[in-house]
């Protein structure tokens, strides 16, 4: 398993996370806001279906964009985007994300974290210090080991992500429980039994249907959800467990 | 050129006719003509023809009769045709040197292996024409009415400039008509459908179904009197007045008619849809605030259209309804185009953040929207893949009595950037002064077709545009006088890319210099037409096919410059240059770069631009895409721009996916058309030309995140 400290040349928490990938306008990344995304390298986990392999398996064969020439093309759109996405791989391994986070808010952006969940203490701290204005958290399967290992494609602390949903559920701050979903993966139940999982006052949850593109296991195959299923169980998932209070711009 | 058939000889009967004949030991001779008839020899014909219609003399028209019958009676022919003769008559004159007098005797049509051809194939200059026949009798006739009018309406100069690929006459097989044009539903509902030579009549309508019987049929009229788009001022407002009586379940049912008219009339002209265009407001726009509204059977209501911004308001978000809908297959309707205007007043009118994110849903799930940014005082009408008419002082004045409001542009004429560039070989003074000079030959042919259509205007209502000369309000419906002439462009990021090396996006300085290019031509234009009298404005041509036909040409006669610099698949042939003042539609750059640079040229083109987005399977938050939209009225000076998704229809199952795949996802079948904007409307696929294919395979998707 890939140690926080690998990722980086530098194991000080003073240095910036190596960025990867940089994508100055997405609407699809922050529900009803414009975003830019930096994308950093690594990850704990293996989920056959991930689409950002490289990210995950070779962070260090892809170029480093500088952190000055971000901030430079952020400025530059101050009028337009209405935060930075911080995503990868998962920015929580990366020691340096705190301080990235600070002087990314230092210039004046909201952060939304894109996180796996597994490293609550980071979650808490960064949490605690105020630094994220959104979190997106995959929840990849009910939280039953087996099944919840076989999404992730690794072992899982099941408890650490159990920690992070309540850190998340008891914050005051918008986020979001996703799910990547595949009929390899998971039956209709387990997605009826994940959406349980959550308040459903105070969070919002998303199914993606899998893309069968260039996937992390080559071998995981082309199977999806008949893209009619996968409104049924999306709007059933919607229905089921709409949030009360929806943020409106 | 050279025809030799008559279109309706079937070569099967001439052959018959010749082995019944060669029984024969006489040497009748008969002459099969174009008339259905089939006449004896007689050597006067030819000397009638030449006299009636060239300046030969009658002695060498007798000459050249005489030496013909002796050629044919030398062959032994048993059985000739008329169109045969004239060709025989022809080379003669040719070789007698009377180059003038064959050109005045030539004869126009097509070579029966084309006819054969076409009849077959699918000709796909036009990705809206579909294949039927229809449509091959309307390519048919294009034709002749193209050789038409490159030999006979427009100097030989201008015609060759077409023919080389220095410019492009759009339309050259619809000579006889004015390019595109713009109105008020107002002019039907005062005088209700009342067309020249109609075999009825109709009194202004008195309900609101009446009313869009009415104008799908005048929609079809003008399809058949203008080459292009047919678009519909502030149509939500002036439906307004007929709503009140409706229930909400009424006004969505009659938004679903007018979706489904507009997109079903694939009936018409060549099978034709008509290319026709919505335009909606959200508020009622300041010059239609005071005007007295009509209603129900052409009558004033007693109200002015500022009281029905309600009706008007229930009526747009129900056509957005059945937008975001789509057809019964899920697919997105191609036609109407529905342009909604943000302007200064939609930002105060109640209600508009719930419709901008309405329209931005439609715009992300179904793509249709057109997003129209009208800043300061400005007020434009738009149609056509990106045309739009400003409001000028005197239109604010028709706009008191809205159904004078019409507009068209005569004609649409595109000037091959990247070639000029090959020819200035970097020198800056060499290429402004071929630019002007291309500019001088497009306002020569504009003024051409203004005589041509003037001719045949002249000729009043017993003439052939006798709907144009129609004149229930007092003047004629096609106001000649004030006709705009476009002149486009294709390929100002290839020509930086030749004179500077670079493309557009690559630096400050390169589009400092495409400004510059653009600049001139507007200046040239505006002197242009304080000489001439003539309203020439830029646009940024469509050139769906142009682009592909300009590239193709260059490569074939400017091969060691051209292939440097053509966009697309060289191997494939999918080859193309930039759609006039776009950047390269692969280059990385965010959607907001692309709007803000690409914007930076929209003010000097009067006549109208967009920005293309493609999206791809990507499904944006309509929240988000409601923030783009205000920031890119805000903060730029973008004229129009469009998001373009793309989706996979499966002929099999029938279901509408997103995305462009090989094969269903629902049931896998391979049997699936993509559909996606070709420029400015959606449109199949498998209905496109090979350069707009090269560049469907390039355009990026906002999608490439490693990519610096």
């Amino acid at each position: 398993m890939l140690t926080p400290q690998a990722l980086s040349s530098c194991s000080d928490m003073a240095c910036l996370p190596p960025i990867k990938g940089f994508l100055e306008t997405s609407f699809i990344d922050w529900p009803g806001k414009l975003c830019a995304i930096l994308f950093l390298g690594g990850c704990n986990f293996r989920c056959p279906f991930c689409h950002n392999h490289p990210l995950v398996l070779a962070p260090e064969k892809m170029e480093d964009i500088p952190f000055t020439e971000i901030l430079y093309r952020l400025a530059e759109r101050k009028n337009w985007l209405a935060g930075v996405c911080i995503s990868g791989g998962e920015p929580t391994l990366s020691p340096g994300l705190p301080n990235l986070i600070t002087q990314l808010k230092a210039e004046g952006w909201a952060i939304k974290l894109d996180t796996n969940g597994s490293r609550p203490e980071v979650l808490e701290r960064l949490l605690a210090d105020k630094l994220l204005d959104m979190v997106a958290m995959d929840v990849k399967a009910p939280l039953v080991q087996e099944k919840y290992e076989r999404c992730a494609g690794s072992q899982v602390d099941l408890a650490a992500i159990q920690k992070s949903i309540d850190l998340l559920q008891h914050s005051l701050i918008p986020h979001e429980f996703r799910m990547t979903i595949a009929p390899a993966l998971h039956t209709e139940e387990d997605i009826l039994v994940w959406g349980q999982q959550f308040d459903h006052s105070r969070s919002r949850l998303t199914l993606q249907n899998f893309n069968p593109r260039t996937t992390l296991d080559v071998e995981f195959g082309k199977e999806h959800f008949d893209p009619e299923i996968f409104s049924r169980l999306s709007a059933m998932i919607n229905i089921k467990y709409r949030p009360v209070t929806r943020k409106v711009l | 050129m050279g025809v030799v058939m008559p279109l309706n000889a079937g070569t099967a009967q001439t052959r018959t006719q010749q082995v019944v004949n060669e029984d024969s030991t006489d040497i009748a001779l008969f002459v099969r003509s174009s008339q259905d008839d089939m006449l004896g020899w007689n050597r006067q014909r030819i000397v009638d023809a030449l006299l009636r219609e060239t300046f030969v003399d009658r002695d060498t028209a007798e000459k050249i009769s005489r030496d013909i019958e002796v050629t044919i009676q030398a062959g032994r022919v048993k059985t000739i045709t008329g169109p045969l003769i004239r060709e025989m008559v022809n080379a003669k004159l040719l070789e007698m040197g009377l180059e003038e007098a064959r050109r005045m005797h030539t004869r126009l049509g097509v070579p029966l292996y084309d006819v054969d051809q076409l009849l077959v194939q699918h000709n796909k200059e036009n990705a809206n024409v579909p294949h039927g026949p229809e449509a091959t009798n309307l390519t048919l006739a294009e034709g002749i009415k193209k050789e038409y009018a490159l030999l006979q309406v427009f100097t030989p100069d201008v015609a060759d400039a077409h023919l080389s690929g220095d410019l492009h006459l759009h339309d050259l097989g619809f000579i006889d008509r004015p390019y595109c044009s713009g109105q008020s539903l107002e002019y039907i509902k005062k005088f209700g459908l009342n067309l020249p030579h109609a075999l009825s009549m109709a009194k202004p309508a008195k309900h609101a179904e009446v009313l869009l019987a009415h104008m799908v049929k005048f929609a079809a009229s003008l399809q058949s009197h203008f080459a292009g788009a047919i678009g519909w001022d502030a149509i939500n407002l002036f439906y307004a007045p007929y709503l009140e009586e409706l229930s909400d379940d009424g006004v969505r049912q009659l938004a679903q008619m007018m979706i489904y008219e507009f997109s079903q009339q694939a009936v018409a002209r060549g099978g034709q849809a008509i290319f026709s265009d919505v335009n909606i407001y959200w508020e009622v726009p300041k010059h239609f605030v005071d005007v007295p509204a009509i209603g129900p059977g052409g009558l004033y209501t007693g109200k002015t259209y500022g009281e029905y911004e309600k009706q008007a308001q229930r009526f747009a978000w129900a056509l957005f309804e059945v937008y975001k809908e789509g057809d019964a297959a899920g697919r997105p309707f191609f036609f109407p185009k529905p342009l909604v205007h943000i302007t200064e007043k939609f930002f105060k009118t109640d209600g508009h953040m719930d419709f901008l994110h309405h329209i931005c849903e439609v715009a992300s799930v179904k793509g249709n929207t057109y997003f129209v940014f009208d800043r300061g005082d400005t007020a434009k009408i738009s149609e056509c893949c990106r045309l739009s008419f400003k409001l000028e002082a005197s239109d604010l004045e028709d706009a008191k009595q809205p159904w004078k409001m019409r507009y068209s542009a005569l004609q649409n004429i595109t000037i091959n950037l990247p070639r000029l560039a090959f020819r200035a070989k970097g020198d800056d003074t060499k290429l402004f002064a071929l630019l002007t000079e291309k500019i001088q030959l497009a306002a020569k042919a504009h003024g051409q077709k203004k005589k041509f259509i003037e001719r045949l205007m002249s000729l009043g209502k017993g003439g052939p545009l006798s709907l144009l000369a129609m004149d229930l309000d007092g003047e004629p419906y096609l106001k000649l006088h004030r006709c705009s002439y476009l002149i486009g462009m294709v390929g100002l990021n290839e020509l930086i890319r030749v004179h500077l090396g670079q493309e557009l996006h690559d630096s400050d300085a390169s589009i400092k210099f495409g400004l510059k290019v653009i600049a001139h031509m507007n200046i040239v234009c505006n002197k242009l037409a304080e000489t001439l009298g003539m309203k020439f404005v830029l646009e940024q041509t469509p050139a769906e096919s142009t682009a592909f036909r300009f590239a193709k040409l260059d490569l074939a006669h400017f091969s060691k410059e051209a292939e440097k610099v053509v966009q697309g698949n060289r191997e494939k042939g999918e080859v193309y240059y930039s759609n006039s003042t776009l950047f390269n539609v692969g280059a990385t750059m965010s959607p907001i770069a692309r709007v803000e640079k690409e914007g930076l040229f929209h003010p000097l083109i009067e006549a109208g631009s967009i920005t293309h987005l493609w999206l791809g399977e990507a499904q944006p938050d309509k929240e988000a895409l409601a923030t783009f939209i205000i920031n890119v009225f805000k903060h730029t000076q973008n004229d129009q721009i469009a998001f373009s998704p793309e989706f996979t229809a499966c002929l099999a199952c029938g279901k509408t996916s997103r995305g462009l795949s090989d094969a269903c996802p629902y049931c896998h079948s391979k049997d699936v058309d993509g559909i996606t904007r070709i420029t400015g409307y959606f449109t199949k696929i498998s209905s496109w030309n090979k350069g707009k294919l090269g560049e469907l395979h390039d355009r990026y998707r906002n999608n490439d995140r490693f990519n610096n």
